[in-house]
């Protein structure tokens, strides 16, 4: 197994503002709640390990739970899956829509955020000596991520399919074909059942074959500051919050070996730097104040450690089937 | 497979712990004169001390004793028929080596391989993946240093005894990097050296600075040290569209740092805003499977009955004819037997 860090070279603003953000996340939860309309289900047990959910407060009257032994976040309730699969359909396309952030910033987001994704999965296929693979992205479409994969030549073919699709309806004779790669990029953040849309994917994954996934870990620093007051916690896009523990047991128990375990997101401090200004009275404790007061490159060296030390709030795993 | 150890020092106690555990081995016997099986030391199998090599009692042996009697015992182990695994470096000078090779010509059915572990290092297996073809383009250039800080009984140490070890640092741990070098750029020839015996005094070199060019005209810079106050492994690779440097290793004690691959790509102006500081990745890595699967490479070439594909008979010239020729170019005394 290995860890891996990326140099920190880009601003929170330039892929992620938290003022435009605010206005998505408002869209998302405002989405959510009408998704739900009084039939949700209470989340009993934690995906990884099936321990009692217990509370931990809410975000926007939203509720969340949480894992006493792997220390994950879920969403505490959820309506049935055809609401939700309907839900993420309809933010993947506000996504993509003129109205939020993401539109202001596609070549610097193509850039900083999708760019170093392709060179991880192009990297990491160099290293197991795997030449063009086929590949599924598993996504809810439409994903940005998609031209850019088909693009960048790093993958004999690669099919798209719908995350919630996977997860919950029967396999056809079309979906069975197997591939030797599949990519979740965050999205066992935010669909209903994480534990099955993983199982599903390893079952169409050759022996050999690799699963790459990202996701944001609330084992990670600025999740850690500031908990469930984390205007990046929201859902759907974030409807489950693994530590970074939870999220590679999830994958040991879908019978993958672990390759890498990687926390490189090099924004956790501008992540905490950007609620602070946004919220002068945001309470804090006092190692955070002074690290927010301290200079630059005492931040970046901070930075460094997080991603060095797998504390930080972006992760990076590979599994392997065996 | 029944497995005989000569030498149960550093190296052979590692040898003994992974064929002990290999499902390919029966039997492990170790030859250490300077153990007796009272003590607590001991291991299981010791032979006692005075006893002719049992050669029909075992398949193959490995060699892990001070370069002085390895060459003879390799001569005779491949004279008995037996494999053998030899520990770097194959001998004290080029002649031992060639001792060695000629006994290897008559015994063609003997496997014959040698401990050079380092090019099955994790960062060394990753780099290999990502030069040339892997994505950052054919090698500009190779830089190598790789030192220990020696120690107080560091002058009282057989490698230090040059009629014993046949060279200084260089030999002992300079060979690795040669061999790196030769893995990644192929054959090379010496430009030129410098040898300093300027701390230790021990009569062989503690520093050794090393020029080399490919077939391609690559070049390649060791500097070899037994005064680096801080253990140290570092391999750069320039390449054309990025570059490599490989630092660390996961050794028992765990004093050269933790091993770590650095990947960068080149960017210009067009690429990045940042010119000369491109981003980087690195890769950690937690485990050193290397001595496992040198033995195990060796012991399977062994069953299948086929030549081992690493640490063979022309690797090991390659860098021994190397270092002759720096021992000669720059006159040391332990120059004066070859």
């Amino acid at each position: 197994m290995r860890t891996t860090q990326t140099s920190p070279t880009f601003p929170l603003a330039s892929v992620k503002p938290l003022e435009g953000l605010v206005r998505y996340r408002g869209y998302c939860l405002a989405q959510t709640r009408r998704a739900m309309a009084g039939r949700g289900q209470r989340r009993a047990h934690c995906p990884v390990d099936r321990a009692i959910l217990e509370p931990c407060g809410a975000v926007e009257g939203l509720a969340y739970v949480r894992c006493p032994s792997c220390g994950s976040l879920f969403l505490a309730d959820l309506p049935d899956w055809s609401a939700w699969a309907g839900l993420l359909a309809g933010v993947s396309r506000y996504r993509q829509s003129p109205a939020t952030f993401h539109a202001d910033l596609v070549q610097s987001r193509a850039d900083h955020v999708y760019a170093p994704k392709l060179e991880w999965i192009r990297d990491t296929l160099r290293l197991q000596q795997m030449d063009h693979p086929t590949l599924l992205e598993v996504t809810t479409p439409p994903s940005p991520f998609t031209p850019l994969l088909h693009d960048s030549g790093v993958c004999a073919a690669a099919f798209t399919i719908d995350e919630m699709a996977v997860a919950h309806q029967p396999i056809g004779p079309a979906d069975s074909q197997t591939v030797e790669v599949a990519v979740l990029l965050e999205s066992l953040d935010r669909v209903d059942d994480p534990a099955r849309l993983l199982q599903r994917v390893v079952e169409r994954v050759v022996v050999g074959g690799l699963v790459f996934v990202t996701g944001l870990v609330v084992s990670g620093f600025d999740m850690a500051a500031l908990g469930l007051r984390n205007l990046y916690l929201y859902p759907p896009d974030r409807t489950n919050g693994f530590s970074l523990q939870g999220l590679s047991a999830l994958m040991t128990r879908a019978g993958l070996e672990l390759l890498e375990v990687s926390t490189p997101g090099v924004l956790d401090v501008g992540v905490v730097q950007a609620h602070r200004q946004r919220d002068l009275s945001l309470t804090l404790s006092a190692f955070e104040e002074q690290l927010l007061r301290a200079n630059p490159e005492t931040q970046e060296a901070f930075q460094t450690f997080l991603q060095q030390q797998g504390l930080s709030s972006f992760a990076r795993i590979v599994g392997r089937k065996p | 497979m029944k497995c005989l150890i000569f030498g149960y020092g550093y190296m052979g106690k590692i040898r003994y712990r992974i064929l002990r555990n290999h499902p390919l081995v029966s039997a492990v016997l170790v030859a250490e004169p300077a153990l007796e099986a009272s003590m607590a030391e001991a291991p299981e199998g010791l032979l006692p001390a005075g006893r002719p090599a049992p050669w029909r009692e075992c398949d193959a042996v490995f060699i892990c004793t001070p370069n002085h009697v390895t060459a003879d015992l390799c001569v005779e182990a491949l004279q008995h028929g037996r494999h053998v695994f030899c520990e770097k470096p194959p001998g004290r000078n080029l002649e031992d080596f060639c001792r060695v090779a000629e006994a290897a010509s008559n015994a063609p059915r003997a496997a014959l391989a040698f401990g050079f572990n380092h090019r099955l290092h994790p960062s060394i297996q990753a780099a290999r993946a990502l030069v040339g073809s892997g994505g950052l383009g054919d090698p500009l250039y190779l830089k190598g240093t790789y030192g220990k800080s020696g120690g107080m009984r560091f002058r009282e140490n057989w490698r230090n005894n040059p009629d014993l070890s046949g060279g200084g640092i260089l030999l002992d741990q300079g060979i690795h990097m040669l061999d790196l070098f030769h893995v990644f750029l192929g054959p090379l020839t010496l430009v030129d050296a410098m040898l300093v015996d300027a701390f230790w005094n021990c009569g062989v070199e503690d520093n050794a600075f090393v020029l080399l060019r490919s077939e391609q005209g690559v070049p390649a810079f060791l500097h070899s040290s037994s005064t680096l106050w801080k253990h140290t492994f570092r391999l750069e690779i320039g390449c054309r569209d990025g570059y490599l440097i490989a630092s660390g290793l996961l050794s028992q004690t765990g004093s050269y740092g933790r091993e770590q691959l650095v990947i960068g790509k080149r960017q210009f102006e067009d690429e990045a805003l940042a010119l000369g500081n491109p981003r980087e990745e690195v890769l950690y890595f937690d485990r050193d499977d290397s001595w496992e699967k040198e033995v195990n490479e060796f012991l399977v070439a062994v069953q299948e009955g086929r030549p081992s594909t690493h640490g063979t008979l022309e690797e090991a010239r390659r860098v021994m004819q190397l270092i002759r020729d720096i021992y000669a170019l720059t006159g040391s005394p332990t120059a004066t037997s070859r």
